[in-house]
């Protein structure tokens, strides 16, 4: 470049300087220098139009042949042109594979603007999902797939969740949403068939309510004429009537595994639909002390103390169990004159609920394995107490679902404390309650 | 047609404005369209908890209902539309007074299908009643997309679909009175199902109605009360550009 133009600078100088002398011989200096200048001037006008010109169509074979400085100049925007070319192709290219790689996805793949409109979808999306391609390209998605669930998703605008959703439509097919925020507020939602993985759940499901059933209906027989043989002495020989108390009280328990087995199944699937509201944890302690009173039959003292006014967000019936098998594992485990008491109170972040006895205490070993199902530290003298082993298993699982922690802490001879530790976003203060219902009302209407 | 005439106007809030009812209308839909699916399903599985989940959902729809009535109402008032944008509105109003209706049916479909979820009797009735009820169910899906594509072509399709349903109420009540005459023990239930196939039966005409409103918006010309036949002659051959 450098080169070209000191060329034309020289080219300039000469036109000049020639004009000068031919301006010397014919007398008119200032005219000649004048034209010379101005016939420099409009070829390069001339250049600069066929440049224009060119460029409203730059091919090479259209390309004006020059040399020096509008050579260069043409080289260069050549070479610009080229590599923008290769660029563009490279970038087709790209798009085009991406676009077949997507289309090949077994899921349905749609790509959302801003205001949630189709910006793009795959091949899959149109069958699974019923839509139009092109004709639907720029309509929110939510106007053509109009399950309530998914525009909730989408309005809502916590894409960390997957969601599960019935496609609207005679075959009920089960899908499960995710969506992702990419790019300049655009969103791209991948809808995955999950019917068959549902179908096999469901049969699953149906099996542990079955079994239930099954054993269940059986016990009722038996336990219902145990009680009844029991109940007559008439036809009922004496040396029978051990046997049959055995009998009727092995029945219960096995009717009480059973139903425990039951809700840790359900518990477990993450089939138990939480029917959540805030509970108050003053009246759920103080239930179960009575309930553990009853329990204890008078031998060991109750205290509860609540310390805190919040309230847990949650089911209250698989709270009330909860706390209730953590009552009844103290009762069975704290001597005659000792006592259990109940606790509710804040900690920064958490709200913790406390069950803590006078007990026999627990030693370290066993600490770790003690949620595990039918785990005891002492076979014979548990069972003897009438526990099914599944309590903490219980407990554990209904923590789990309502997003809280189970700690034990428990020293041999010196009783235990088992803390329940609820997070913060499960805990509701009462007065805060009316707000957030209003705020909710409001952005509804909005 | 209809996007681009909705983004003429000057006010961007009034291009808003409309296409939020649309949009609303439209979630309404499906709304509705799960409520009838869940009474359909609920009325052959004999879930009785699904049904009565239909019937505690619909004060829901009703809310929709009573939302966008005072929209439309604000924008009458406010915007004074002219030309399609007042078709706009006053079908959307309509559309909406018919989805509440929809609404209501399936809620007594769902009723229907709790009072005779305990009876094994009627059952081979129920097998018609399926299949109207995927017709039906079809119906309320094919007319909701044309509404939300502005779609003549497939309006006036859908609007055809209502003879057939017609012809499958009249054979379901037909076989029903030859049961009733067989086992008069089986009146009381049979009853009930006649009811859920009528209310099957009055959601294909609200169905045809939305079409019809479809086809005012779109072509400016009231087809109510105007035979199938004459609404295909008019706008059916001509190539709709509603797509675009």
């Amino acid at each position: 470049m450098g080169h070209s133009w000191s060329e034309e600078a020289w080219r300039f100088v000469l036109v000049v300087l020639a004009g000068t002398l031919l301006g010397l011989l014919v007398g008119h200096v200032a005219a000649v220098v004048l034209v010379a200048v101005i016939g420099y001037v409009v070829r390069h006008l001339y250049y600069i139009h066929r440049m224009q010109r060119w460029l409203d169509d730059p091919y090479l074979g259209k390309m004006p042949a020059h040399f020096g400085l509008w050579g260069s100049l043409y080289a260069r925007i050549h070479r610009l042109l080229e590599a923008h070319r290769r660029r563009e192709a490279q970038l087709q290219q790209q798009l085009e594979q991406f676009r077949r790689t997507a289309a090949a996805l077994p899921d349905a793949v749609v790509s959302l603007g801003p205001a949630r409109e189709i910006l793009w979808v795959n091949e899959k999306a149109r069958s699974m999902l019923g839509l139009r391609i092109p004709g639907d390209y720029g309509r929110p998605l939510a106007n053509l797939f109009r399950a309530p669930a998914l525009r909730q998703y989408l309005e809502r605008g916590d894409y960390k969740k997957v969601l599960e959703i019935t496609a609207p439509g005679r075959e009920q097919r089960q899908l499960s949403v995710r969506a992702v925020p990419y790019g300049d507020g655009q969103l791209l939602v991948i809808f995955q068939d999950i019917t068959e993985r549902y179908r096999l759940e469901r049969i699953r499901r149906d099996f542990v309510a079955n079994v239930s059933h099954e054993l269940r209906t059986p016990l009722t027989v038996i336990s219902g004429f145990v009680e009844n043989l029991r109940a007559n002495p008439d036809i009922c020989p004496e040396a029978w009537r051990r046997p049959l108390k055995l009998i009727d009280e092995q029945s219960g328990r096995m009717r009480q595994i059973v139903g425990d087995l039951l809700l840790l199944a359900r518990l477990e699937g993450g089939e138990a639909q939480l029917r959540e509201a805030p509970v108050d944890v003053a009246r759920l302690l103080e239930g179960a002390a009575e309930e553990g009173r009853v329990l204890a039959d008078g031998n060991v003292k109750f205290q509860v103390r609540v310390e805190s006014a919040r309230q847990i967000r949650g089911d209250a019936g698989l709270l009330r169990s909860a706390v209730v098998n953590l009552v009844s594992n103290a009762v069975h485990h704290t001597p005659a004159g000792g006592q259990i008491s109940l606790h509710w109170v804040d900690e920064p972040g958490a709200g913790c609920l406390i069950v803590e006895d006078t007990g026999e205490g627990i030693s370290h070993q066993h600490i770790p394995r003690l949620t595990e199902r039918f785990y005891r530290v002492d076979a014979g003298r548990s069972r003897e107490r009438g526990g099914t082993g599944l309590g903490l298993a219980i407990v554990k699982h209904i923590l789990q679902v309502h997003d809280a922690r189970l700690e034990i802490l428990s020293e041999p001879g010196e009783g235990s404390q088992f803390i329940c530790r609820f997070p913060e976003a499960r805990l509701v203060d009462p007065g805060q309650r009316q707000a957030t219902d209003e705020s909710r009302i409001a952005d509804h209407s909005a | 047609m209809d996007q681009s005439e909705l983004m003429q106007h000057i006010s961007q809030q009034y291009n808003a404005e409309l296409e939020a009812i649309r949009t609303k209308v439209l979630a309404m839909g499906g709304l509705v369209e799960q409520q009838l699916e869940r009474a359909i399903g609920s009325l052959y599985d004999g879930q009785i908890e699904q049904a009565e989940e239909v019937v505690a959902n619909d004060h829901k729809v009703n809310a929709f209902d009573v939302e966008i009535d005072e929209r439309c109402t604000k924008i009458i008032a406010l915007r004074q539309p002219t030309a399609s944008d007042l078709r706009l509105v006053l079908t959307v109003i309509k559309t909406t007074a018919d989805l509440e209706r929809i609404g209501d049916e399936a809620k007594r479909v769902a009723r229907m299908a709790i009072s005779t979820a305990k009876s094994e009797a009627g059952r081979n009735l129920y097998q018609r009643i399926e299949h109207l009820g995927d017709r039906v169910r079809e119906m309320l899906h094919s007319a909701l997309d044309a509404f939300a594509r502005m779609d003549v072509e497939e309006a006036i399709r859908v609007a055809h679909e209502d003879r057939r349903i017609d012809q499958e109420y009249e054979a379901i009540m037909r076989q029903g009175m030859t049961y009733m005459m067989e086992d008069p023990r089986s009146i009381p239930l049979l009853i009930d199902i006649m009811w859920a196939a009528r209310a099957l039966e009055r959601i294909g005409d609200r169905c045809c109605n939305i079409c019809e409103y479809i086809i005012y918006f779109v072509k400016g010309k009231d087809v109510r009360h105007t035979s199938l036949e004459q609404i295909a002659e008019e706008f059916g051959e001509e190539p709709t550009n509603a797509d675009e």
